[in-house]
């Protein structure tokens, strides 16, 4: 390995919750390759779990290009040489590899000019404390500092991830009303009628739920609930007539006025477009909770649990925001809905649901209003992009 | 080594070859748990101040320095005055106190430990947890007594305010945990 530079960007990406993490790299790596013409390379530890959500991806290979970005397998220790270029960035705090760290000091020594910029590209969350730390240096041992990048949504922030197109594509989409109905035909998702009520869930194990799926069976109209396979249907056992593992794509499962429909795994362009079509997202983590906000349609957020019900306070705090100009009463129901669904408060979440009903006009309204509000014109991208070049 | 998330405001870290003090800390909740750690670093032989920040498990050099059990006697503008049990006075500039600072009170009687560099005093540590009369605080709510509902109390000989369960009242003692500012318990 020889110690040279060059203006290529590297992210390290280590798979942690299957689609989350994976999932934002992904899309930032895309977006830095489609349209600021940077070379990426995406480094990732489990190209299998990538492969779900990158269907033409090849888990065995250990170096491919794809939309522009170099993929490579990160294996430990790493056995594909890494050269330093213009950017490392360590996504969600994982460990780089020391064969990397080892690499950076030399090339700060013989370009004390121009060293690697090495950011750790941390999650996002809407709490106070992220202004405070973004873009702060981080001293690190060999010398090279590292800066923290934090993602949120006010201008002292690093920002959201939204692809410049984005929203003009989605508001195509929706002008159309046909093509909700041929995506749920080309997934393999029969008996949905456009005036049926269409959710889709990507939540992890939760009661409120199992709660939600029975109070839709015995409700007056069509609830089609999507759910792929995975951590929802952990909490939906009782409803089900099979073992999850024997649950297979497009397979339908009817209780009452509610149809489960066994959604088959999609890309990240395809999910967007699910999300678009659904009248509700029910989404969790950090990726499609931030797909479903773009998505202009209203939504559950089910936040990754931590410990000391601490997730609590960061659902709050962007549930401060995001409720910031909605009438109190929408407001107020949405809030309470997300709550007693991450407090796994059955009752409660059946009550907030049947509330919400009643200002479902307001909150779409809102909705379709959030992502412009929130994204304040410069997206998480081009800010990075600023910032490096800074 | 120290782990970011063990570094208390007074310690004194290398970087560089270059030695800082610890003035301030701050631990947040990043996703999945793990911790983000602020601090507010101040050189110790040059005039040079900055804000860094860590991930919770990172590890760094904590430098061992002479130490010396003292109390707090008195402010002689810009300096805090500490005395060792020999009666030896020692002058910490207010710029090195960090957020120590907003603890001193009048007649604290608190052993601190005051940390020399080359036989400077350049920083001073606090117990972990020191006891304080709240001077003003709004009446207590009927009914709550769970703790889990706070209001603002101000310290009695102090600029210090502190998020208190709601059942503390004016005169009571309370032991505040000097590493986070959080009210601990009524004493």
């Amino acid at each position: 390995m020889t110690t040279t530079s060059s203006n290529h960007w590297d992210i390290f990406c280590a798979v942690v919750d299957n689609y989350g993490d994976i999932g934002v790299t992904w899309r930032l790596a895309k977006q830095l390759a489609n349209e600021f013409s940077i070379k990426v390379n995406l480094w990732v530890d489990d190209l299998g779990s990538f492969a779900h959500i990158l269907p033409t991806l090849d888990p065995a290979s250990h170096s491919q290009t794809i939309q522009g970005v170099t993929i490579k397998q990160w294996n430990q220790p790493l056995d594909l040489p890494y050269s330093p270029g213009a950017v490392l960035i360590e996504a969600f705090a994982c460990e780089l590899p020391d064969e990397v760290k080892t690499r950076l000091a030399p090339v700060k020594s013989t370009n004390p000019v121009k060293p690697p910029v090495w950011l750790n590209l941390e999650y996002l969350s809407a709490e106070d404390w992220v202004e405070g730390c973004h873009g702060l240096p981080s001293f690190q041992p060999n010398g090279v500092d590292k800066f923290f990048y934090m993602p949120g949504f006010t201008e002292k922030t690093g920002g959201l991830i939204c692809e410049s197109d984005l929203f003009a594509q989605r508001d195509a989409w929706q002008a159309d009303s046909a093509n909700r109905l041929s995506l749920f035909k080309k997934l393999g998702l029969s008996g949905i009628e456009q005036h049926h009520k269409v959710i889709s869930i990507f939540s992890y194990e939760t009661e409120a739920l199992s709660a939600l799926c029975q109070y839709w069976a015995k409700g007056s109209e069509p609830v089609h609930a999507l759910i792929p396979k995975g951590r929802s249907f952990n909490s939906l056992q009782s409803l089900l007539p099979c073992d999850i593992d024997q649950l297979v794509p497009g397979q339908q499962l009817s209780q009452g006025n509610l149809t489960i429909h066994v959604l088959p795994m999609t890309d990240q362009q395809g999910y967007d477009r699910l999300l678009w079509s659904c009248d509700f997202n029910i989404v969790r983590g950090e990726d499609s909770f931030l797909r479903a906000q773009w998505a202009a349609r209203p939504f559950i957020w089910h936040i990754y649990q931590q410990e000391d019900d601490y997730h609590l306070v960061k659902l709050e705090a962007f549930m401060r925001l995001y409720c910031d100009n909605l009438a109190f009463e929408s407001a107020e129901g949405w809030r309470q809905l997300n709550l007693a669904f991450n407090q796994q408060r059955t009752d409660a979440v059946v009550e907030q649901w049947q509330n919400i009903n009643s200002v479902g006009v307001d909150l779409l309204a809102h909705a379709k209003q959030w992502p412009i509000d929130a994204l304040k014109t410069v997206d998480l991208a081009s800010r990075l992009v600023q910032f490096v070049q800074k | 080594m120290k782990t970011a998330h063990e570094i208390r405001p007074g310690n004194v870290i290398m970087f560089n070859d270059s030695p800082w003090v610890v003035q301030k800390t701050e631990t947040t909740r990043s996703g999945r748990n793990a911790a983000i750690v602020k601090m507010k670093l101040k050189h110790v032989l040059i005039d040079s101040s900055t804000e860094t920040t860590f991930k919770g498990e990172d590890k760094m050099d904590v430098i061992v320095l002479e130490r010396l059990d003292c109390t707090y006697s008195y402010y002689a503008d810009p300096m805090y005055v500490f005395m060792d049990s020999e009666y030896n006075q020692y002058d910490v500039e207010a710029d090195n106190m960090g957020d120590a600072a907003k603890y001193i009170v009048d007649g604290m009687t608190e052993e601190c430990q005051v940390t020399f560099y080359e036989g400077k005093a350049i920083s001073v540590e606090l117990p972990t947890t020191i006891v304080r009369e709240v001077g003003y605080t709004e009446p207590a709510a009927r009914g709550d007594t769970s703790g889990k509902v706070m209001k603002p109390a101000k310290i009695v000989g102090s600029d210090l305010e502190v998020m208190v369960a709601e059942f503390v009242k004016e005169g009571d003692k309370i032991e505040i945990d000097t590493r986070t500012g959080e009210f601990k318990k009524r004493v």
